[in-house]
């Protein structure tokens, strides 16, 4: 039912993107393929990602865009979370699984002198989440365009399915999800909940020389509903008794984020730099450090090399091990979570892209319809170090992750 | 003290109005955009989201570029 609903979604955002497309001043075409590989003896996990957009500017103001994603999931995951202590074998609870998420987006841009307004709409589906997303965008330049100040609003209402408990229920005796199966029907072991997500950020763009620009971004997300992973549950006492990950239901998240490029002209290189702090009421903690350089090889052919760093800190309520009887009141106590990525770790990433653009001169196009051609191949390599997070006190393999995507441009 | 920061904040914006539109080749080009290719930086991003604790602050479009 809801793949018949984002079939038609789709086929409505085409049909009405495809025939201005030929009449269009500008149609754009831009598909990509993204794959994500984390190998592991136990808990493997590979993600590959095709998406397409599409873009028409029909008269000068207007722009209209469509799009369609997938994330294909495939791998192995341990279902259940505990720690050095645990009496229970962890790793060999991982079980395989598969899954799709489609997504369909569709929106519009208005451009007027300086200044540009785009408002998105997102659906996506799969067989355990449904989410729809509207999103707004305003920008303008300003001080002869040394200046351009963004403003962005998101808001997100989502549906997760978990087994069919009552909110009256404690925590503790709430069940993990088997399997997605009897997912958003009337199965009564089923039920979904809600999440709902707002988003905003402000940029601030400055120009501050001919080769040196700045960039601020501030950040704010509030998230609110079930926030737990529904098919994780962690052994919470020594017994070995276990419960569904029980997350509190609000999330403030905040960042700030300050970046700058700079032209090096005797090597004609793009070097950049920044850094982000992040901080949500979780307690967590996190700092991002990023270079870059860019520079053309050949007229047509520019490569961009970089390399990130991340740290973070826990969450309030993060243990790797519940067994330990802390106070019931105390965080630990009311709540708990198998999740890596509350736990305390640090990651590196290296990679490097490659981008060939070919445009076609002033009022001319390739084959008399091609104005421009892009393609670009990016690869990265994570390594991240988790500090305290086990399986049944044993360090998790899969902490080595390959990032490739393979993207195209072209614009009739 | 708003508007004392807020006044000091429009002297600064106004003391860098120092780049013309004619000097603005290097600025123009694609290597000084802070999102040159942001089906790339959505595609890593996606996948930074879901293996840490912390998200948002990406880079948004901008460069104040001027090329027209």
């Amino acid at each position: 039912m809801q793949l018949r609903r984002l079939l038609s979604a789709l086929w409505g955002a085409t049909g009405l993107v495809l025939p201005l497309a030929a009449a269009a001043q500008v149609a754009e075409v831009a598909p990509r393929a993204t794959v994500f590989l984390e190998p592991s003896k136990t808990s493997k996990l590979l993600v590959i990602n095709p998406n397409a957009e599409l873009s028409v500017t029909p008269i000068d103001w207007l722009e209209l865009h469509a799009g369609y994603e997938a994330d294909i999931v495939s791998g192995a995951t341990e279902s259940l979370k505990g720690g050095r202590l645990s009496p229970v074998d962890i790793v060999s609870s991982a079980t395989d699984f598969k899954d799709t998420r489609h997504q369909v987006t569709g929106g519009f841009g208005l451009t007027r002198d300086s200044t540009k307004l785009s408002a998105t709409y997102a659906f996506g589906t799969e067989s355990d989440y449904h989410s729809h997303a509207f999103s707004v965008q305003s920008g303008t330049t300003f001080l002869q365009k040394n200046t351009e100040l963004t403003l962005a609003y998101g808001r997100g209402f989502d549906r997760v399915c978990t087994t069919g408990f009552a909110d009256s229920d404690g925590p503790s005796v709430r069940r993990e999800l088997d399997s997605s199966k009897g997912c958003f029907t009337k199965a009564v072991d089923r039920a979904s909940r809600k999440v709902d997500l707002d988003n905003f950020q402000v940029g601030w763009t400055q120009t501050w020389t001919p080769v040196l620009a700045t960039q601020l971004v501030l950040y704010g997300a509030l998230q609110h509903g079930f926030l737990e992973n529904p098919y994780r549950a962690v052994v919470i006492a020594p017994a070995g008794d276990q419960a569904l990950e029980n997350h509190p239901d609000n999330r403030l998240r905040m960042a700030v984020a300050a970046r700058g490029k700079y032209y090096l002209r005797p090597l004609r290189m793009a070097l950049s730099a920044g850094a982000r702090l992040y901080r949500d009421t979780w307690d967590i903690l996190g700092q991002t450090y990023e270079l870059e350089a860019e520079r053309y090889v050949w007229p047509d052919l520019r490569v961009m090399v970089h390399g990130r760093y991340y740290t973070q800190t826990e969450a309030l309520f993060w243990s790797d091990d519940y067994t330990g009887g802390e106070p019931q009141d105390g965080p630990r106590g009311q709540y708990w979570t198998g999740d890596r990525e509350l736990s305390p770790l640090s990651s590196y990433l290296l990679g490097g892209r490659f981008i060939f653009k070919k445009t076609a001169e002033q009022q001319k196009k390739f084959g008399n319809f091609l104005r421009t051609f892009e393609t670009s191949f990016s690869f990265d390599l994570m390594k991240t170090t988790l500090k305290e997070f086990t399986w049944g006190g044993s360090k998790p393999d899969d902490t080595l992750a390959l990032i490739a995507s393979l993207g195209v441009r072209a614009a009739f | 003290m708003l508007q004392v920061a807020f006044g000091m904040f429009l002297l600064v914006l106004g003391g860098c109005v120092t780049v013309r539109p004619e000097q603005r080749a290097v600025m123009a080009d694609e290597t000084m955009q802070f999102d040159s290719d942001p089906g790339d930086r959505a595609a890593r991003d996606h996948v930074l989201e879901n293996r840490e604790g912390s998200s948002g602050g990406s880079s948004v479009k901008g460069g104040g570029c001027g090329c027209n």
